[in-house]
């Protein structure tokens, strides 16, 4: 009897499950101007214990191009802001979308600024996102010599990557993602420095959605000895306006 | 089994260094053996309990012999055997740095204590190595101390009582310093920046910057790592810094420090060589191939 029920609620739940998907399909619920403010804490072995500010801005011009402006404070005394453009096609399922980011980091408390820019390709469904790409990063000394053979570092060439997975479909008003990558809103690490973040939003109403978020990042995973590095928690607000 | 085999693959290219390559996924997310935090902790207790390492070399200019990343297994020991030699029978006065990476996997410490001949060494010898990832990996850490003694330390050179050069030797073999060992560092830099050393030479295993692909699927430090450990060695005026682990030459100056990384003394690679460095009011280096193994 007990697997009778058993198999009648997956049925029921399968079911549900694809009406719903039919419904929503495709899209990810309504694209609409947002603004976000996140709280972070934040420690790593190199900066200890810090704070920071973001804000952000979606901005989806109309259906086939968004954009969004990233700006983030730290009391590392370290300021980072972040662009991106994304123009997207929608599919008979899911949605492919091309990532431009440039990322801009100013690193006061070391007198040394981080450019990086990135090209990349995802595709998104319900519950998957996938991107991948490749980035350019020039890392450049504020107190330069130009009279001498000293020169701003040039990393030409690194992987992006990012998969993230969703417990609901991206239109739910609450979800749970589990993201592996290495990059995120704020940094754009080298490939063999990987990113484990894990990220939730409730909307409260339609305008009010509430973030949660945390990341862990390890250092030597790839042919060093593995050990953690660093760690991220995250708490903030978004609104997102009336059509 | 096209699916089991990208599956192997994938799992290969996620895999940590281990001997015979065998899989180590768990390696992959936890320390297989004391972390820095641990070592840097003994090998401080070491350093307190012998006296201060102060190298007379007579005069005041004197050559170094700096080579890294020979994996020597117990067959395969050729190029490190060379080095050894050369530096042994060179005229002039010298001392030579080993970046890590000695030994390929476990049980081969025995091969380098036999090419060394690290019995014979007096713990004052000129030759110093720092650890790598390699010669760390699979817990051999206890080993590795037991031949060595210590992962961090400094020494310095001099002639008579006129102060020449002062070497940091730092761990690591994890793609990070720690907070310690970071700690630490900036300590005695402050301290020592004001003795009047001619040249401060920083020496460690792990590369800092990637310029290129050569470093395959090796990682290096986290990048504010990065940004803080160059920082903190512009700020108190170090010359250079030596590191091997991506087996490819690089040479780069940023924030008035020179980078050096040092191709491989690996026998099975191709284009191998060590360094040497002439000490003097300056530093001119150059390289020398190992022979081809005919």
């Amino acid at each position: 009897m007990k697997r009778k029920f058993l198999l009648i609620f997956l049925f029921l739940g399968w079911c549900g499950v694809g009406l719903f998907a039919a419904e929503h399909q495709p899209g990810f619920g309504t694209r609409r101007y947002t603004i976000t403010g996140m709280a972070e804490y934040s420690y790593n072995t190199t900066w200890s214990h810090h704070a920071n500010l973001d804000v952000q801005a979606l901005m989806p011009f109309n259906p086939h191009f968004e954009m969004e402006a990233k700006l983030q404070f730290s009391t590392a005394n370290v300021y980072t802001g972040a662009l991106q453009m994304r123009p997207k096609f929608e599919l008979p399922v899911g949605e492919l979308f091309i990532e431009t980011d440039v990322m801009f980091k100013a690193l006061a408390r070391n007198r040394i600024s981080d450019l990086t820019a990135a090209l990349g390709i995802g595709y998104r469904m319900d519950y998957v996102s996938v991107t991948l790409g490749v980035f350019g990063r020039v890392i450049e000394d504020w107190d330069r010599s130009w009279y001498t053979d000293e020169s701003y570092i040039v990393e030409p060439f690194n992987v992006l990557y990012r998969l993230e997975v969703f417990c609901r479909p991206q239109n739910n008003p609450w979800n749970l993602s589990f993201m592996f990558s290495n990059v995120d809103d704020y940094q754009m690490e080298r490939m063999w420095q990987p990113l484990f973040s894990i990220g939730a939003w409730y909307d409260v109403t339609d305008n009010w959605r509430l973030n949660f978020g945390a990341q862990c990042k390890p250092t030597g995973m790839f042919h060093l000895d593995a050990t953690f590095y660093g760690a991220t928690a995250r708490v903030g607000f978004s609104y997102r306006f009336d059509k | 089994m096209k699916k089991i085999s990208y599956i192997f693959l994938v799992s290969l290219l996620f895999s940590a260094c281990s001997e015979d390559s065998t899989l180590d996924i768990a390696g992959m997310f936890s320390p297989q053996g004391e972390t820095i935090k641990a070592r840097f902790a003994q090998s401080m207790l070491y350093n307190e309990s012998r006296s201060e390492i102060h190298l007379d070399m007579a005069q005041d200019d004197y050559a170094i012999y700096v080579c890294t990343d020979s994996h020597i297994t117990r067959t395969s020991h050729r190029n490190l055997a060379y080095f050894v030699n050369q530096y042994e029978n060179a005229s002039s006065p010298k001392l030579a740095l080993h970046l890590g990476d000695l030994i390929d996997a476990q049980k081969n410490f025995p091969c380098a204590d036999s090419v060394l001949r690290l019995g014979e060494r007096a713990i004052d010898d000129t030759l110093f190595i720092t650890p790598g990832n390699h010669d760390i990996y699979f817990k051999q850490w206890p080993i590795y101390r037991d031949y060595f003694k210590t992962s961090v330390y400094w020494f310095d050179t001099n002639n008579g009582s006129k102060k020449l050069d002062l070497f940091i030797c730092l761990d690591s073999a994890e793609g990070d310093l720690g907070v310690d060992q970071t700690n630490w560092l900036k300590t005695l830099l402050e301290e020592k920046s004001k003795e009047g050393y001619r040249h401060i030479i920083v020496f460690t295993h792990t590369h800092l910057w990637k310029l290129d692909a050569s470093q395959g699927h090796t990682s290096n430090y986290a990048l504010e790592a990065t940004y803080e450990l160059t920082s903190l060695l512009s700020k108190y005026g170090v010359e250079f810094v030596w590191s091997g682990h991506q087996h490819a030459r690089q040479s780069v100056i940023f924030k008035g420090v020179q980078y050096l990384v040092l191709n491989a003394t690996k026998d099975s690679e191709k284009g191998q060589s060590y360094m040497i460095a002439d000490m003097s009011e300056s530093i001119v280096y150059h390289y020398i191939d190992y022979p081809q193994q005919p």
